[in-house]
C-alpha cells in the first residue's frame, strides 16, 4: 500500500511537470496533478485483478470524467486537464521493449510487447470515447456548488 | 408594434452592427490561436460560430483542418468575403487556449465590441509562455517522476532527471528550430538512449529500461494523440487521422532512434547491454 501511495505521488509530480511543459495556466496545476494521481491510483488498484488494458480503460475513464468536472468548475477547456492527466497511463514501457526486441532480433517478443502496447493504447482511446459521449449537463451537476 | 420593433432592430443594427469583414477577421483570429496552440477542431469551429453569431453575422462558415482554416461569408444580405489561412502545427500552449476560451465566455455577456475583442485576441496571440529554463527544469523533474513511477530507484531517477534536462535543451535549441520533425524525433530517441547507456555502462543506475522510459516521456506526443482521438470522436475524421498519423510518426521516430542507439551502444559498449 505504501508503494501505491508513493507511486501516486510520483504520478502527481510528473503530471504537474508536464502540464507546465504544455503551458497550462498556473491556477490549474493542482487539479492537473490530482487528476493524474487519481488516474494512476485507479490503475494500480485495478491492475491487481484486471489485465493492464482493462485497468487502463477504467483509469482513463476516471481521468476524462474528472477532467470534464474540473473544466466545468474552472470554466476552461477539458483538454487542459486530460492531456497531462493521461500521461502516466501511456504504455511507454511497451514502446521501449518493442524497439529493444526488434533491434535484438527477437521478433516474437517484439510482436508480443508491441501488441500489448497497442491494446493499452486502444483501451485509452475507448476510455476517451466512452466518457466523451456523456452529455455535458451531467458534469454541470457536479460543477455546481 | 411589430413594425416598431423591426424599425428599432433596423436602427440598432445600423448603429451597432459591425462589418462582416471585421467580425470574420476576429473570428478567424480566434480560430487561428486555438488551432495553433493545441485545441480540438470542434472547439475551433464552435468558437468561430459563436463569435459570428454574437456579432450578427449569419452566413459565416468555417471549415477547419488540423493545419488550416477555410472561411467564407456572404448571401443576399451580407457581403461576400472569403479567406484561407494556413496554420502550421506548433507546440501546445494551453494558456492561450484557455485565454481565448475565457474571452469567448466574456463576449457572450456583451463585454466587448468586436474591435475590443480583436485587440484582446491580438494580445493573447503573443502572450508569453513559460521561460525556456522553466520548461527544461519541468522536463527533468517530469522525467525523474515518471522513471520512479515505472519502477526505477533513486539513482535511475537522478540519471533520468539529467537526461530529461539535456533532452529538452536539445528539443528547444536544436530539434525545434533546425530539424524536421521526423529527424528531430529520431535524434531525440537516440540521444536519450545513448545518454542513459553511458550512465548505465559507468555503473550509475540499476535499470536502463526505467531510465530510458522515464526520460523519453517529454517527447511522447500526448497532445497530438489525445486531440486526434477527440477529433475522431466528434467525427472530424480528416483532422483526426492527420493528428494520429503525426503521433504515430513521433512514436516510430523515437523507436527508430532508440534502436539505432542500442546498436551503437552494443558495438562500442562491449556488448554489455544487449
Amino acid at each position: 500500500m505504501t508503494a501505491v501511495i508513493f507511486e501516486v505521488l510520483y504520478a502527481v509530480v510528473g503530471t504537474v511537470a508536464f502540464s507546465l511543459l504544455f503551458s497550462v495556466p498556473r491556477r490549474y496545476y493542482v487539479s492537473c496533478g490530482l487528476i493524474g494521481g487519481a488516474g494512476w491510483l485507479v490503475y494500480s488498484l485495478l491492475e491487481v485483478k484486471l489485465p493492464p488494458e482493462g485497468a487502463a480503460l477504467f483509469a482513463t475513464m476516471v481521468v476524462i470524467a474528472l477532467s470534464r468536472i474540473a473544466a466545468v468548475k474552472g470554466k476552461c477547456p477539458a483538454t487542459i486537464f486530460m492531456i497531462p492527466g493521461i500521461f502516466p497511463l501511456i504504455p511507454g514501457a511497451g514502446v521501449y521493449w518493442t524497439s529493444y526486441y526488434i533491434v535484438t532480433e527477437q521478433l516474437t517478443l517484439a510482436l508480443q510487447t508491441g501488441y500489448e502496447a497497442v491494446k493499452t493504447a486502444v483501451a485509452i482511446v475507448l476510455g476517451i470515447f466512452f466518457v466523451f459521449e456523456v452529455p455535458q449537463r451531467v458534469f454541470k451537476l457536479f460543477g455546481k456548488d | 408594434m411589430a413594425a416598431e420593433n423591426e424599425l428599432e432592430l433596423k436602427n440598432k443594427s445600423s448603429v451597432e452592427k459591425p462589418g462582416e469583414n471585421e467580425v470574420m477577421e476576429t473570428a478567424l483570429l480566434a480560430g487561428h490561436i486555438l488551432l495553433e496552440n493545441g485545441a480540438e477542431i470542434s472547439r475551433v469551429e464552435e468558437t468561430f460560430d459563436r463569435i459570428c453569431a454574437h456579432y450578427g453575422v449569419r452566413s459565416g462558415n468555417a471549415f477547419v483542418l488540423s493545419n488550416g482554416i477555410f472561411t467564407t461569408v456572404g448571401d443576399d444580405r451580407e457581403r461576400y468575403y472569403a479567406k484561407v489561412q494556413h496554420i502550421p502545427v506548433s507546440a501546445a500552449r494551453f494558456h492561450r487556449v484557455a485565454a481565448v476560451n475565457q474571452l469567448s465566455r466574456e463576449m457572450e455577456t456583451g463585454k466587448y465590441t468586436v474591435g475590443e475583442l480583436r485587440e484582446a485576441l491580438e494580445r493573447v496571440k503573443t502572450m508569453p509562455g513559460k521561460r525556456n529554463i522553466t520548461q527544461i527544469a519541468a522536463s527533468g523533474i517530469g522525467s525523474a517522476a515518471f522513471c520512479l513511477l515505472f519502477g526505477g530507484d533513486i539513482h535511475d531517477a537522478a540519471a533520468a532527471f539529467a537526461v530529461g534536462l539535456v533532452l529538452y535543451i536539445y528539443i528547444l535549441y536544436v530539434s525545434a528550430p533546425h530539424l524536421t520533425k521526423i529527424v528531430g524525433n529520431i535524434g531525440g530517441g537516440a540521444l536519450v538512449t545513448l545518454l542513459c547507456g553511458v550512465f548505465y555502462l559507468n555503473g550509475f543506475g540499476s535499470r536502463m529500461d526505467y531510465m530510458i522510459i522515464g526520460s523519453v516521456m517529454p517527447m511522447i506526443p500526448g497532445v497530438a494523440f489525445t486531440n486526434g482521438i477527440m477529433d475522431i470522436a466528434s467525427c472530424d475524421y480528416i483532422a483526426g487521422s492527420v493528428r494520429l498519423l503525426d503521433a504515430m510518426l513521433v512514436f516510430f521516430g523515437i523507436a527508430i532512434g532508440m534502436g539505432m542507439a542500442f546498436t551503437l551502444l552494443n558495438a562500442f559498449g562491449g556488448g554489455a547491454l544487449l
